[in-house]
């Protein structure tokens, strides 16, 4: 179990470094495979609330550290109406906030129904890309919602729930590699199968 | 609930609470300390990231005619920047000579670039490039290219920066129009990121009499942009009941960007 949630901490890790090169692609409205939030959400599912919660802080405190951008500066009697940073930081209850959604249905993974977690992260990327602009928004003020904005975010979801399974491969990896279950109730039932 | 995962939101929500509180200062000695870390891994990416293009490109062209055209085409641009700005330096000078009987002295040194990321990331509209600290680069510095203005230096690394481009919303450069009194503030639409992205110039009096094709510049004031460098030119222009608006076609292709030139020195402040 420690060594299972040690390893899956490296993986996010590593996902960091893979993540700065995927591009984006622009035939395809500049979406990309977000893979740290998918490295995230397939491991959310696989692990207890502490340790989500532990991986969502580690996950958001990162990518807020790779996104954020600095202040515009400058005269303030030029640019009196500067446009406003999103706090550092936000990123981390938006993960939490994936987290959870992806745990609410931990019972059909554990039951090795992997494939509704596959589509959730789906799903939960797209709110998650959803609620970011909503933020961006609010911060920002003016709502526009342009159909390419739309697109992007659908191609993302899409593009980066199709590499869910490849991650949930590597998750069962890890897992048997560490002796440890991730969905016990499947492997209950493929004993009393066998 | 399980006390466990009682205590587990309780330092989840603390520690978010810790990090949405942090100073400006605290978040960029974050993002350096985090880029410090990760920097070995992105320059050997980076590393085997040129390799693979250099290949790709060895295919079809010479690759020693490639380096000879790609130096002579940064040499190019570099010398097309220093002429116009001399250029825009004699007038000036002679101007200030013959009416205040006043000397100027500017130094307008530039740092050669090549842009090695493009967006790397969702929402933000950004390039990396291949200079940073080492090489003077410090942040709010103007970024060129031949074209006009490309944007401005976020956060400068040892080896790389992060330049903010001007189709950024976040992204405002003090403005004015060719041929007209007319100043604004000029920056990039929010969700644009297909083809080639409109820029809006707000601010504009209410009675603003601009025509398709008329240029726009940098006005110089703001303390970050010098003045005069070309942003684009008035596309259409949108009254309003309190102001006008403009969409201006941007000078740069970004969807092309290559060698980028970032500038240095500042000119000292006009007596």
């Amino acid at each position: 179990m420690t060594r299972y949630t040690l390893i899956t901490v490296l993986l996010v890790l590593a996902s960091f470094v893979v993540q700065q090169f995927l591009p984006a692609l622009t035939a395809l409205h500049h979406s990309r495979v977000l893979l740290v939030q998918l490295v995230f959400l397939c491991a959310a599912v696989t692990v207890g609330q502490p340790t989500m919660l532990l991986l969502a802080f580690v996950c958001g405190f990162l990518w807020d550290a790779q996104c954020t951008l600095g202040v515009h500066g400058g005269d303030p009697e030029i640019y009196n109406q500067p446009v406003e940073s999103l706090r550092f930081g936000y990123s981390i209850l938006l993960f939490g906030a994936m987290g959870f959604l992806m745990q609410g249905i931990q019972p059909l993974f554990k039951q090795g129904k992997w494939y509704f977690s596959a589509l959730l992260s789906g799903i939960a990327i797209l709110l998650y890309l959803a609620a970011e602009y909503l933020i961006i928004t609010f911060a920002r003020g003016g709502f526009t919602f342009a159909k390419a904005t739309a697109l992007q975010m659908a191609y993302t979801s899409l593009l980066t729930m199709l590499f869910s399974p490849l991650i949930f491969w590597m998750l069962f990896g890890i897992a048997s590699i560490c002796a440890h279950s991730i969905n016990p109730e499947a492997a209950k039932k493929r004993r009393r199968h066998f | 609930m399980k006390p466990l995962n009682l205590i587990a939101i309780l330092l989840f929500v603390s520690g978010a609470v810790w990090a949405l509180t942090r100073s400006e200062r605290t978040v960029r000695e974050i993002q350096c300390s985090y880029f410090s870390a990760i920097a070995p891994f992105l320059k050997s990416g980076s590393q085997t990231e040129a390799y693979a293009r250099s290949f790709l490109d060895e295919v079809q062209h010479s690759k020693v005619l490639d380096a000879e055209l790609a130096t002579v085409n940064r040499e190019m641009g570099r010398l097309r920047i220093v002429e116009s700005r001399y250029r825009e330096l004699e007038r000036e000078n002679a101007q200030l000579r013959h009416a205040l009987d006043f000397k100027t002295a500017s130094t307008f040194n530039v740092a050669t670039a090549q842009v090695i990321r493009r967006q790397p990331t969702t929402w933000w509209q950004t390039v990396e490039i291949d200079v940073g600290e080492e090489r003077g680069i410090g942040t709010q510095l103007a970024v060129l290219s031949n074209e006009g203005l490309v944007g401005i230096v976020d956060r400068p690394a040892k080896d790389r920066s992060s330049v903010i481009l001007l189709t950024d919303e976040a992204c405002q450069v003090s403005a004015k129009v060719e041929d007209s009194p007319e100043v604004g503030i000029l920056s990039g639409q929010r969700g644009q990121f297909e083809g080639a992205p409109l820029l809006r110039l707000k601010f504009l009096s209410k009675n603003a009499t601009l025509r398709s094709g008329q240029r726009v510049f940098t006005t110089g004031r703001g303390g970050i942009f010098q003045a005069n460098i070309l942003l684009g030119t008035i596309v259409s222009v949108e009254k309003g009941a309190e102001d006008s608006e403009a969409l201006v076609r941007p000078a740069v292709n970004f969807a092309d960007l290559g060698t980028v030139f970032v500038v240095l020195a500042k000119d000292p402040p006009k007596k």
